[in-house]
């Protein structure tokens, strides 16, 4: 029997895997594979809940379509920005971009 | 035209560990099925979270930016595994479909349009042991605050699209069409920062 503690520990896990990678990551595009991390463990935790507990709204389910499609639109745009960087600096590395202005 | 060595290393090195750590696990989860203490979804269950806690540690630990981009499309699958599970395949298929296709590929191609990946690179700063003590010390609070909260719960019935579908769009009208609208707005703004300004160009 799977209960929602193997859900919740699971998406505990792989959160504190993707902090992880925040944190130490330089490249922008590896943080950006961290954050994916992070809020992939947030749909899990969304969809176990709504399957466990809310059966007849599942509003975690409908959260978690708007998670996906928010990560689709962040990735999008923040690879804009790491390309526009990259082509001004040369690097796309975040502690090596470290002013706003230049 | 051989390998860089390198990428060579790292190949056989991560091929070995796999097989080390995860051949074993496939057969210790097997044969606990086998011998009926764990029933079929749960050994499903548990090869999906290791495959997910693989893609997951390879993602964020691979010195190799390409392998790391992999890995997230190894992990991603896991979860669609995991949606099914859950009872809930529309998400299983939106989550193949947008992670294993479109953010794969994205995250591809800004690596291949900003690093050579050949040349080894320092990809971790050297804030790496603190990075590490606190993600472990969030991880360790995380999970031994969702092992101490006790739920006598259990999944009921298969959510359907028509389900799906109906919710959606009559008592979620409104933010899903705000939610296209930021696809929209995201999709202008990125062309609009990541394209050449040719006036300024022609101008220079």
């Amino acid at each position: 029997m799977i209960s929602l503690t193997h859900y919740l520990v699971l998406s505990g896990v792989l959160f504190a895997l993707g902090f992880y990678g925040v944190l130490v990551r330089r490249s922008a595009i590896l943080i950006l594979i961290a954050v994916e991390l992070m809020l992939a463990a947030v749909s899990i935790n969304f969809v176990a809940f709504a399957s466990y507990l809310d059966a007849k709204l599942f509003t975690g389910v409908i959260f978690a379509i708007f998670v996906i499609t928010i990560a689709a639109a962040e990735v999008g745009l923040a690879l804009g920005i790491v390309l526009r960087i990259y082509r001004e600096r040369s690097t796309a590395n975040v502690d090596e971009a470290s002013t706003l202005k230049w | 035209m051989p390998l860089p060595a390198q990428l060579d290393r790292a190949i056989v090195t991560g091929s070995l560990t796999a097989g080390a750590i995860g051949l074993p696990y496939i057969l210790v989860v097997s044969v606990l099925g086998i011998m009926g203490r764990i029933n079929g979804a749960e050994v499903v269950w548990w090869l999906l979270a290791g495959l997910i806690l693989v893609g997951a540690i390879g993602s964020v630990t691979s010195n190799n930016v390409v392998h790391a981009a992999l890995s997230l499309v190894v992990a991603a699958m896991g979860i669609a595994g995991m949606f099914v599970l859950l009872a809930s395949e529309f998400l299983a298929l939106v989550q193949v479909l947008v992670y294993g296709g479109g953010v794969a590929i994205l995250l591809l191609f800004a690596l291949m349009m900003t690093n050579a990946s050949d040349d080894p690179i320092v990809v971790d700063g050297s804030q790496k042991p603190f990075g590490f003590g606190v993600a472990l010390v969030m991880g360790v609070v995380l999970v031994s605050a969702m092992v101490g909260a006790s739920w006598n719960a259990t999944i009921t019935t298969v959510v359907s699209f028509r389900d799906i579908g109906t919710r959606l769009y009559r008592d979620y009208g409104v933010p899903f069409e705000v939610a296209s609208l930021v696809l929209l707005v995201a999709l202008i703004g990125a062309i609009a920062i990541a394209r050449r300004d040719t006036e300024e160009s022609d101008a220079a």
